[in-house]
C-alpha cells in the first residue's frame, strides 16, 4: 500500500516536471521559422557582404572592403548617395501629401457627414490593388502619346502642360511617388480614422463647453490626443519609403530610368545582387553590404522613432 | 500527453532537420543529395533549361528529330521567364545541380560561367568545325576551350516599311548623306522617320549598334579597339555619338517617354518609317500587322567604309558539368550541329542558324543570312564591352540616354565609357 502510493506520487511528479519541460518547447516551433527564414538571411547576408564574389562562386574573405567601395569607389558611392536622397524625398512627400491629406480626410469623415462609409471605402480601393496593377495602370496613363493624362490636358487645351512624364528626369520620379501616395492614402485615411474615434467623447464635449471653436479644436485638443497615430503612421512611411522598390521596378525597370533620376536604394540593391536588366553581372558582396546597410540604417531609425513615439505618450 | 510529447519532439526534430539541409547546402559542402531514382539503363532522361519560352512547341519538334536517331534517350526542354532564366541557372548550378543542358548568354556572361568551372568542355565535339570562328567566340572559354554549340544569330539593322518607300518615291539610302535626305523627306511628308524612343536604355545600345559602324567605321575600329590601340575617347567613336545625337531630329514626338511598346506599334501602324531593331522582332511584327510590308537595308556608311549588317551570337548551348549523364548531352549537341536540325529550327523559330550552311525558307531571313556572311560587324557592346559592373553596355545606355534629356555631351558620354571600360577591359589596362 505504502510503496504503491509512494509510485503513484513520483509518477505524478514526474509528469508535472515534464509538464513544466513541455511548456518550454510550444515557442520553439515559432522560433525556429523565425530563424529560418529572419535570423538565418540577415546573417547570411551579414557574411556575404565580408566575401569577394566572382559572379556567384564565393572568393576569399575581403573584411570591410565591401562596404569601403560602397561608399568610396566610384559609380558606386554616386549611385548610392543619388539613390539615398530620392528615398529621403519619397519619405517626405509621403508624409506631407499622402499623410497630410489624409490627416484632413480622415478629420472630414469624423464629422459624420454623409456618406462616411462610402468616402472610407473608396479611399480604400487602390489598396486592394496589386502595386504591379497599379504600377500598369498608371504607366499607361502617364504615357505621353496616348496616355490619359495628356490627352486629357489636350481636351482642355493646355498642350503647353503636356509632359514624357515617365521619361523625363524632372517629372518622373515625383510621379512615381504619387502614384504611391495614390495608392497609400486609404491606408493612412482608416488609421487616423481610428485614432479620431478612439479620443473619448466626453473629453470633446468638455472642451466645447470650454469654448474650443472648430479650429482651436483641432488643434489644441484633437492633434495632441492623435500622436500615437500620427506616429505609427511616421514609422511606417519611413519603412515603406525606404524599401520602396515595387512601384519604381513595375513603372521604370531596374536602371532607374530615365538617367537614374528614379533610382531607390532598394532598385539599386537589386541590381547589384541580381544584375540589372542590360545584363549586368551580379555583385553579390556590395549587393549584401547594401542589404545591411540598409538594415542598419531602418532599423536604427525606426528605433529612435519609437522612442520618440513612447516619450510622447507618457506626456500626454 | 506523454504521445502529444513525442509527437511535438518528432516536428521539433524534423523542422530541425530541414534548417540543418538548408544550411549546409550554403556552405558548399559536397554533400549530394542521396540517390534518386535514375530509371533503368536503356532510357536516359536529359533536361534542358533556357529562356525561349515561346519556343516550348518548336523544340518539341528538334528533338522529335534527335529522337528517330536516338530513341533511347528522353530529352525535357523545361524554360525560364527570359529576366529570371541567368538567377535561375546560377543558384542551380552553384548549388551542383541545374539542367544536363543549358542555353548559354553570348559572350561575357556565359564565358563567365564557363571560367567558374560549372561547365562541360566540348573540345573535339564532331560537328563544330562546321561554325565559323565568330560564331564559336561566343562560348570559348578564357582557357581557349570550347565551352558551347553556337544555336543562332541575332541581327540588328533598319527595318524600313517598303510601302511607305514606295508611296514616297524614296530608294534604299548608299551614303549617310543620302540617309539624312530621306530622314528629311520623310518628315516633310508627315510621318515620323524613324521609330525609336529613349525610354529604355537597351533601346539606346541597339540602335547605337547599327548606327554607330558607320562612324566609327566598323570591323577596322572593332580591331583596333580590341587591341587597345584606339578607345572610345577617339574622334571616331565620339562622332558615332554626336550622329546618334543628331538623329533625334527624325524621332517621334515625346521621344523621351517611350518605350519598346510604344516604338513598334508606331512602326507596325505604318505611322513610323523605319525601325532600328533587331531580327527577333521580325516575326512579332509579321504577327501584329500581317500586312505590313517588311524590308531592312545596311547602315551606310559616313566614312567610305562597306555598309554594315550588326550580328552576333544570340545563344549557344552548353553541358553542366555536373550532369550525371554528359555523354548523352554531348550527343545531343552534336545534333545540334547537324543540318538535320539547323533546317527545321531556322523553320520553326525564324532565326539564322549559326551553321552557315543552313538555309531558310524565309526570304526576308534568307537575305539578312546572306548579309550577314558578306559585311556583317559585331554588335560591339555587346561581344566585346558587356563586361564590369555596371557593364560598359549599360554605362553607355545611361550616357546616352543623358544625353538625350540635355543632360550630357556627346564628349561626356564616350568620357564616360572610356572610365568604365578601364575599370576591367584588359587591353586598356
Amino acid at each position: 500500500m505504502q510503496t504503491e502510493l509512494n509510485t503513484e506520487t513520483i509518477k505524478q511528479m514526474k509528469q508535472r516536471k515534464w509538464k513544466r519541460w513541455n511548456i518550454h518547447l510550444f515557442p520553439i516551433p515559432a522560433l525556429v521559422i523565425y530563424g529560418l527564414f529572419i535570423v538565418y538571411p540577415l546573417l547570411a547576408a551579414l557574411s556575404y557582404s565580408f566575401f569577394d564574389w566572382k559572379g556567384i562562386k564565393r572568393g576569399a574573405f575581403i573584411g570591410f572592403d565591401n562596404y569601403k567601395d560602397l561608399f568610396t569607389l566610384e559609380p558606386f558611392s554616386s549611385m548610392f548617395w543619388n539613390a539615398f536622397w530620392h528615398n529621403v524625398l519619397y519619405f517626405i512627400v509621403q508624409m506631407v501629401v499622402q499623410n497630410g491629406l489624409a490627416f484632413l480626410l480622415a478629420f472630414i469623415i469624423y464629422q459624420k457627414i454623409r456618406g462616411a462609409e462610402f468616402f472610407k471605402i473608396a479611399y480604400f480601393l487602390p489598396r486592394l490593388l496589386s502595386v504591379i496593377v497599379v504600377g500598369f495602370l498608371w504607366k499607361l496613363i502617364f504615357n505621353p502619346n496616348f496616355g490619359a493624362l495628356n490627352v486629357l490636358l489636350g481636351k482642355f487645351g493646355l498642350e503647353s502642360l503636356q509632359e514624357a512624364w515617365l521619361g523625363n528626369t524632372k517629372t518622373a520620379l515625383m510621379a512615381i511617388i504619387l502614384v504611391n501616395c495614390w495608392f497609400g492614402l486609404g491606408f493612412s485615411v482608416l488609421i487616423f480614422l481610428a485614432g479620431f474615434q478612439s479620443i473619448p467623447r466626453e473629453l470633446i464635449e468638455a472642451a466645447k463647453l470650454d469654448g474650443a471653436n472648430g479650429f482651436k479644436m483641432l488643434t489644441k485638443i484633437l492633434l495632441p490626443l492623435m500622436v500615437p497615430s500620427i506616429m505609427i503612421i511616421t514609422v511606417l512611411t519611413f519603412i515603406q519609403s525606404f524599401e520602396a522598390f515595387e512601384l519604381v521596378y513595375a513603372m521604370q525597370g531596374s536602371q532607374g530610368e530615365p538617367y537614374r533620376s528614379t533610382d531607390t536604394l532598394a532598385v539599386y540593391f537589386y541590381r547589384l545582387a541580381f544584375g540589372g536588366s542590360s545584363g549586368d553581372s551580379t555583385a553579390i558582396g556590395l549587393g549584401s553590404a547594401l542589404a545591411v546597410v540598409l538594415f542598419i540604417f531602418i532599423s536604427t531609425f525606426t528605433a529612435i522613432l519609437l522612442k520618440m513615439m513612447k516619450k510622447k505618450e507618457i506626456e500626454m | 500527453m506523454k504521445k502529444t510529447g513525442k509527437i511535438w519532439l518528432f516536428g521539433l526534430f524534423s523542422i530541425l532537420l530541414i534548417f540543418a539541409s538548408a544550411c549546409s547546402k550554403d556552405t558548399g559542402s559536397s554533400e549530394k543529395p542521396e540517390k534518386t531514382d535514375e530509371g533503368t539503363k536503356e532510357t536516359v532522361t536529359l533536361s534542358i533549361g533556357s529562356w525561349r519560352t515561346e519556343d516550348t512547341a518548336g523544340y518539341a519538334k528538334v528533338i522529335e528529330a534527335f529522337n528517330k536517331q536516338y530513341p533511347d534517350i528522353k530529352v525535357e526542354f523545361k524554360p525560364s521567364k527570359n529576366t529570371e532564366y541567368n538567377t535561375i541557372l546560377n543558384t542551380a548550378l552553384q548549388s551542383g545541380e541545374g539542367p544536363d543542358i543549358f542555353h548559354l548568354r553570348p559572350y561575357a556572361p556565359g564565358i563567365a560561367l564557363a571560367d567558374a568551372g560549372y561547365i562541360e568542355p566540348l573540345d573535339g565535339l564532331e560537328g563544330l568545325d562546321a561554325f565559323p570562328e565568330t560564331a564559336l567566340a561566343a562560348s570559348k572559354g578564357s582557357d581557349g576551350k570550347q565551352y558551347g554549340v553556337p544555336l543562332n544569330m541575332s541581327t540588328t539593322q533598319m527595318f524600313y516599311n517598303k510601302k511607305i518607300f514606295s508611296d514616297l518615291g524614296l530608294e534604299v539610302p548608299k551614303t549617310w548623306d543620302e540617309f539624312i535626305a530621306l530622314n528629311e523627306k520623310i518628315k516633310k511628308e508627315g510621318i515620323i522617320p524613324i521609330a525609336l524612343g529613349t525610354k529604355e536604355g537597351w533601346l539606346l545600345s541597339a540602335a547605337h549598334g547599327i548606327i554607330g559602324p558607320a562612324h566609327y567605321g566598323g570591323n577596322d575600329f572593332v580591331e583596333k579597339i580590341t587591341k587597345g590601340e584606339t578607345d572610345f575617347k577617339s574622334a571616331e567613336f565620339v562622332n558615332s555619338i554626336k550622329a546618334m545625337d543628331e538623329l533625334k531630329a527624325y524621332f517621334p514626338d515625346n521621344y523621351e517617354g517611350l518605350g519598346m511598346e510604344d516604338i513598334r506599334t508606331l512602326f507596325f501602324t505604318g505611322k513610323a518609317a523605319m525601325f532600328p531593331m533587331g531580327s527577333w522582332e521580325i516575326e512579332v511584327l509579321r504577327s501584329m500587322n500581317p500586312d505590313l510590308e517588311l524590308g531592312f537595308f545596311p547602315m551606310p556608311s559616313a566614312v567610305g567604309k562597306d555598309a554594315t549588317i550588326t550580328a552576333w551570337v544570340d545563344g549557344s548551348f552548353a553541358v553542366n558539368a555536373n550532369s550525371k549523364h554528359k555523354e548523352e548531352a554531348k550527343k545531343f549537341l552534336q545534333f545540334l550541329t547537324t543540318k538535320e536540325f539547323g533546317e527545321p529550327f531556322t523553320k520553326e523559330f525564324k532565326m539564322i542558324s549559326a551553321n552557315p550552311e543552313v538555309k531558310s525558307d524565309d526570304e526576308l531571313v534568307n537575305s539578312l543570312s546572306e548579309a550577314v556572311s558578306k559585311i556583317s560587324t559585331p554588335y560591339m557592346m555587346v561581344v566585346y564591352f558587356a563586361g564590369g559592373n555596371p557593364t560598359s553596355k549599360a554605362t553607355l545606355e545611361l550616357e546616352l540616354q543623358g544625353m538625350y534629356l540635355g543632360q550630357q555631351t556627346p564628349e561626356g558620354v564616350a568620357g564616360k565609357v572610356q572610365e568604365n571600360a578601364e575599370t576591367w577591359y584588359k587591353p586598356f589596362q
